[in-house]
């Protein structure tokens, strides 16, 4: 294999002799390409990440028909005006105004929120409800904020949103309200009493019908736990008027 | 080959925000269709934007369609979903009913699901209604009445013979044998 390379080189050197003009190409590995790429990398990570543009920076962007398909995303009729003047920060309205006044400051000029802060966002949101009411009625605006605040809380679990410090007091306050005096709790079940891991079942009876039922690592966690159960019960057939 | 060894991220069918559940809004935000205007590989994006774009943003008005005609270059369409994710579908060479199909696809998808894989047809929060089971669920009601320390329930509940009884009732069997074998002689 070496020989016949050895061989291949020297008819190469020949034909180069002889011919002096002629290039010969030759097929390996281009050892220009990875210091190429790297310094071009190199280069990239000089300069860092390119800032985010705001999609309205684009060249494919129409106003009026981002607006128009916005209220028809949402099922709504907006009244296109008083939308497109809901859209609009404080600030940029002010720029926009600083701007007609001195045509001079250029840097000023582009101020504008990118990203959006989450403040913006509720704004916006806030506002966007108000054009509603006007374009339309409050009775609109009150569906609107319905399906899209209020269906946020579904499948949640009340007590991440209300801690009650005193759960049996608030239970029998709430009973003696319907007219149910005595309560009465019952220890249903325990197990590995005496050790870490102790665990107690209470019952909450009344008039031999149970309210709720809760576990706990003492009595009067499992109390309070099944307090919180019986509150919940208590509601569950609960329809909003 | 495993499930580690595709490069996909596993994932749930989810929806986003709740939707549906108070109304349902369409995910799919903003639609380009780039095209050249004259290249043979884009001849079926030309036939639908002629024949059935129209339609089509007449069925969806929530959807904002752009076209951008650019010299020489493959059709594509790049989509962009209100949780701001953006998908890129290449169209070289698509037929008109091909691309109407892509688009019906990134209308009803709520971000780009390419390169995951869905784990199960179906999630929920909620996978068990009953709850988790404890000592207290299905227990005997006769508990309730026992007295402890109680000689029965002190045992435990599976005895199974030892060897050690199994040879000791052998040897009393062989005992019992050679005695009758004895009266009978």
């Amino acid at each position: 294999m070496s020989l016949c390379r050895q061989s291949f080189l020297l008819l190469r050197r020949s034909v180069v002799q002889n011919v002096c003009f002629r290039v010969t190409e030759t097929r390996n590995i281009k050892r220009w390409v990875s210091p190429t790429l790297k310094e071009l990398k190199r280069r990239r990570d000089k300069i860092g990440p390119e800032p985010e543009k705001p999609r309205s920076s684009f060249l494919e962007w129409n106003y009026e028909a981002e607006i128009y398909a916005f209220g028809k995303r949402l099922g709504e009729e907006f009244d296109k005006k008083l939308l497109k003047q809901a859209l609009i920060q404080r600030e940029y309205a002010n720029m926009q105004e600083f701007k007609a006044k001195e045509q001079v400051i250029v840097p000023l000029i582009n101020f504008q929120e990118f990203p959006v802060s989450k403040e913006t966002l509720s704004n916006t949101f806030k506002a966007v409800v108000a054009v509603l009411k006007r374009s339309k009625d409050l009775n609109r605006a009150q569906i609107f904020v319905k399906d899209f605040v209020l269906s946020q809380m579904n499948g949640k679990d009340v007590y991440e949103l209300w801690d009650p410090q005193n759960p049996y007091e608030y239970l029998t306050t709430l009973l003696n309200e319907k007219g149910i005096t005595e309560i009465e709790p019952r220890l249903c079940n325990q197990s590995a009493v005496n050790t870490i891991l102790a665990n107690f079942q209470v019952g909450l009876y009344s008039n031999r019908k149970l309210l709720g039922i809760g576990w706990g690592e003492n009595i009067k966690i499992a109390k309070e736990t099944a307090a919180l159960d019986a509150i919940q019960r208590i509601y569950k057939d609960y329809v909003p008027k | 080959m495993s499930n580690k060894h595709l490069f996909l991220i596993p994932g749930f069918i989810r929806t986003p925000l709740q939707n549906g559940v108070g109304r349902y809004v369409g995910q799919l935000q903003r639609v380009v269709l780039k095209f050249c205007k004259n290249n043979g590989s884009s001849r079926g994006m030309r036939e639908f934007i002629e024949s059935g774009l129209v339609n089509f943003a007449n069925e969806n008005p929530g959807v904002v369609v752009y076209l951008k005609p650019r010299r020489h270059r493959t059709a594509v369409i790049k989509a962009e979903y209100l949780n701001g994710d953006s998908q890129w579908i290449n169209c070289r060479n698509f037929t008109q009913e091909e691309v109407l199909k892509w688009l019906i696809l990134l209308k009803s998808q709520s971000k780009n699901a390419t390169g995951t894989r869905i784990k199960k047809l179906w999630h929920t929060d909620h996978p068990s209604i009953q709850g988790p089971w404890t000592p207290y669920t299905f227990r005997d009601p006769e508990l309730n009445l026992v007295e402890f320390p109680n000689d029965i329930l002190s045992k435990p509940a599976i005895m199974e013979r030892s060897s050690q009884d199994e040879l000791i009732e052998l040897f009393n069997n062989k005992k019992i044998e050679e005695l009758e074998s004895k009266r009978a002689e």
